[in-house]
């Protein structure tokens, strides 16, 4: 299987299949990262799909020495940092739908405590979701992405790091800030 | 050591960031105090809530992205499947043609050109004259033209010339 920055270099020689197979590798990861940066799928949606025309249009600009999913994700969060800035009107938000046909039903962890298929536990879930975006969304920017980074997208420390352009020490005191807000936040539904 | 002091330590232990020495240091605190044990059990479960809060992935939204990097001229457009097979099926088929070029026009060529019979009717042989055969074909050639000049009875009195077993040598 080619790596990711081979698909880059077949793209930049003009592969349409090679941006095909990078696009189906990562852009779920985009579109996550961009929903729970800004709290809203259909700005989510729009911004997913600037990210990959910035990835596309910067496609040149790309060295195989930088991982790409690093530099995928510094171009995902500068765009979506863009539509937050751009989008500071509240604006009517879209319901989100996660039973609709175009939803991505990826197999989710179960939270400790709460047993499969129960409808209270689908209710509760539903409210924990909502109420953890809208808290998401209280946090200064910087520390929410790098909460999100690693905690959502997998990143470590060092590469939140990177995409953020901090020191691995601030990476660390960010999340944890970034922690304890949601915690106190959250109170009483993550136990 | 202060709960307040080694919650950061907890927070980066259970992103599995902490050092062996910041590791040991937080198990060894979890053991004497049961807030910070609980705060641990907490982080986590909001790890896995994070991973749960997903966006849906629309199902046209790779067809309106690749729409929009075609306009752009940022993605190059996908041959038709007619067009691709057509590239690749024009040498078998010239290949083909040849072929059968070769073997139609083959089945008319003497192999001994000295022999008048053989020859390809209306070509004169090497003393510039034709044959009683050759001579009659070429007759009919007006006919073979526009089949509408022949009748029934012509067609009843035409004789039809086959290579003798001898000619086929």
């Amino acid at each position: 299987m080619r790596t990711d920055a081979e698909l880059m270099a077949l793209y930049q020689k003009g592969s349409r299949d090679a941006f095909e197979e990078l696009f189906a590798r990562h852009h779920r990861r985009v579109i996550h990262f961009c929903y729970r940066m800004t709290g809203d799928q259909a700005r989510a949606e729009e911004a997913a799909q600037e990210v990959f025309l910035r990835i596309a249009r910067a496609a040149s600009t790309y060295q195989p020495t930088a991982r790409f999913t690093t530099w995928m994700y510094t171009i995902t969060r500068r765009t979506t940092l863009n539509f937050l800035r751009d989008e500071k009107e509240p604006g009517e938000k879209v319901p989100i739908d996660t039973t609709g046909e175009g939803y991505d039903a990826t197999e989710g962890i179960s939270l400790p405590g709460r047993g499969d298929w129960d409808p209270e536990q689908v209710a509760w879930e539903a409210q924990l979701k909502d109420k953890l975006l809208e808290a998401l969304q209280k946090l200064p920017e910087v520390n929410r992405a790098a909460f999100v980074l690693n905690r959502g997208e997998g990143l470590s420390y060092e590469e939140v790091a990177t995409v953020l352009g901090v020191t691995v020490q601030a990476v660390k005191s960010r999340i944890f800030r970034a922690r304890e807000t949601l915690l106190a936040e959250l109170s009483g539904l993550v136990e | 050591m202060e709960c307040r002091e080694i919650r950061e330590i907890i927070s980066a232990y259970v992103d599995g960031e902490a050092s062996p020495e910041e590791a040991r240091r937080a198990e060894e605190h979890f053991g004497r105090c049961p807030e910070c044990r609980a705060a641990e059990k907490r982080m986590r479960a909001l790890g896995v809530a994070v991973v749960r809060a997903e966006g849906a992935v629309p199902s046209d939204f790779r067809e309106n992205l690749f729409a929009r990097m075609e306009k752009e001229d940022l993605l190059p457009k996908r041959r038709s499947i007619f067009a691709f097979s057509l590239r690749w099926a024009a040498i078998p088929l010239a290949a083909a043609a040849a072929l059968a070029l070769f073997v139609l026009s083959s089945r008319d060529v003497p192999r001994d050109l000295s022999s008048t019979a053989m020859r390809p009717p209306g070509v004169a042989g090497p003393a510039g004259e034709l044959s009683p055969e050759d001579r009659e074909i070429v007759a009919y050639l007006d006919i073979l033209e526009d089949p509408d000049m022949l009748d029934e009875t012509e067609i009843e009195g035409m004789e039809i010339f086959a290579p003798s077993p001898e000619q086929r040598g």
